[in-house]
């Protein structure tokens, strides 16, 4: 079954930033590197359970997050910069020197735990 | 003050008590309630609870907005429905525009969701552009705010140093500069150097896999206090001491002033000063690669 597409933004979050001092390998940084966070009636709507594991698509990778929900617009989802969104960003500057670090088209599907 | 695809409040947690908003000035004594703060982004994020006005805009418009804002400065008409389709109403646009043109002193932050999406370098002079021709009609200045710490700094310095701020090419032995054939992350995709060495960042865990993949094939030499993504893909790490913490340095303010660092602990590790020292003296006594430059790339 093909996934919902939506916009996938990356960012930074203080935790995030507080998480880079103690050190990359530690838990705390993992999980906030690994979890989206999507509008509740998309989650609805694509069948996933809060706290449940997805695979997300780009047209350059994929890779797999936890999902939770939160306030972000719908058809968006939010997720801090880490290991899994080197796999999903675009790969093209266009000429610039920046790749496009926000802003993808991504496909979402539950995976069965 | 404008904060355009920016989370402050996150991401620069002092931006808004010790430098902008919140300051008291010279000719804004009542510091906050003196000033309007509007913030554009296409999330809600948690700086919207500092903003006077939040103007939720629709994903990869900004270049659309700010070029409808640069039209409605100018009073020429624009078209409701084009409008629309940013996510904001006319109206809502001309509200921002009259109230740009009544501050005495107006500027625009503007962050990565701005420069790091569709329209990258375009929307960062649609920017720059605005802030410039908003000065036929009040004081306005526009400000980049950077990702992470000193950023600024190797701007300045690559700057008065090579006259360009990043992606420059000195294997000729003089700068050249061009964004998408020079950069790191396009050198790195391509897969167009063979060594590489890493100074105060982790590639490892920011870039396009691609990139990393390169990294993991190539000799990679990493500077760093730290275990990191990029350090652990690297053939050598050297762990450095921390500048700022147990090494001096200067370190640039996103507003272009250097502070100067004093280090409060001592380290038994090297700084990345002599480290690099260190490796440029060893690399001056091997013989040159080549005889026509008798040695002097090396030195330089």
């Amino acid at each position: 079954m093909p996934g919902k597409r939506f916009l996938m933004n990356a960012g930074r979050t203080t935790k995030q930033g507080q998480q880079i001092n103690v050190g990359k390998d530690s838990a705390e940084y993992q999980a906030i590197v690994n979890t989206i966070t999507m509008h509740p009636d998309d989650m609805k709507e694509a069948g996933i359970l809060s706290g449940g594991t997805v695979r997300v698509r780009s047209d350059n990778g994929e890779a797999l997050f936890q999902c939770k929900e939160g306030k972000v617009p719908q058809g968006m989802i939010f997720v801090p910069y880490g290991p899994p969104t080197c796999r999903l960003m675009g790969q093209s500057t266009d000429g610039t020197g920046m790749p496009t670090s926000k802003g993808w088209e991504v496909e979402v599907e539950p995976v069965a735990n | 003050m404008i904060y355009w695809g920016g989370n402050p409040a996150e991401c620069h947690p002092r931006h808004f008590t010790k430098y902008t908003i919140m300051q008291k000035g010279k000719f804004v004594p009542n510091g906050r309630k003196g000033r309007t703060m509007v913030l554009v982004d296409i999330r809600e994020t948690p700086s919207a609870k500092a903003a006077d006005l939040f103007l939720q805009i629709r994903p990869g418009k900004d270049f659309e907005v700010l070029t409808i804002l640069r039209a409605l400065i100018k009073n020429q008409r624009v078209d409701s429905r084009i409008a629309e389709e940013t996510g904001l109403t006319l109206e809502q646009l001309q509200n921002l525009v009259d109230r740009m043109k009544n501050a005495r002193f107006g500027i625009i932050f503007f962050g990565m969701g701005l420069s790091m999406t569709r329209g990258k370098h375009m929307n960062s002079a649609g920017v720059l552009m605005l802030a410039a021709e908003m000065n036929a009609y009040t004081k306005f200045v526009a400000m980049p705010m950077r990702g992470h710490g000193n950023v600024t700094g190797s701007d300045m310095v690559l700057r008065w140093s090579t006259g360009y701020p990043f992606g420059v090419n000195l294997c000729r032995g003089y700068p050249r500069f061009n964004p998408g054939e020079f950069s790191t992350v396009d050198l790195l995709v391509r897969g167009d150097i063979d060594a590489a060495l890493i100074l105060g960042a982790d590639p490892g865990a920011t870039m396009p896999q691609p990139g990393i993949d390169h990294l993991a094939r190539i000799p990679t030499i990493v500077l760093d206090p730290k275990v990191t993504h990029t350090s652990r893909l690297a053939r050598v790490h050297i762990t450095t001491a921390a500048t700022g913490i147990s090494a001096p340095g200067t370190v640039y303010r996103m507003d272009e002033i250097p502070l100067p660092l004093r280090p409060a602990l001592k380290s038994p590790y090297p700084t990345d000063e002599e480290v690099i020292r260190r490796i440029r003296e060893l690399v001056a006594k091997k013989p040159a690669w080549n005889e026509t430059t008798n040695g002097e790339l090396a030195t330089v």
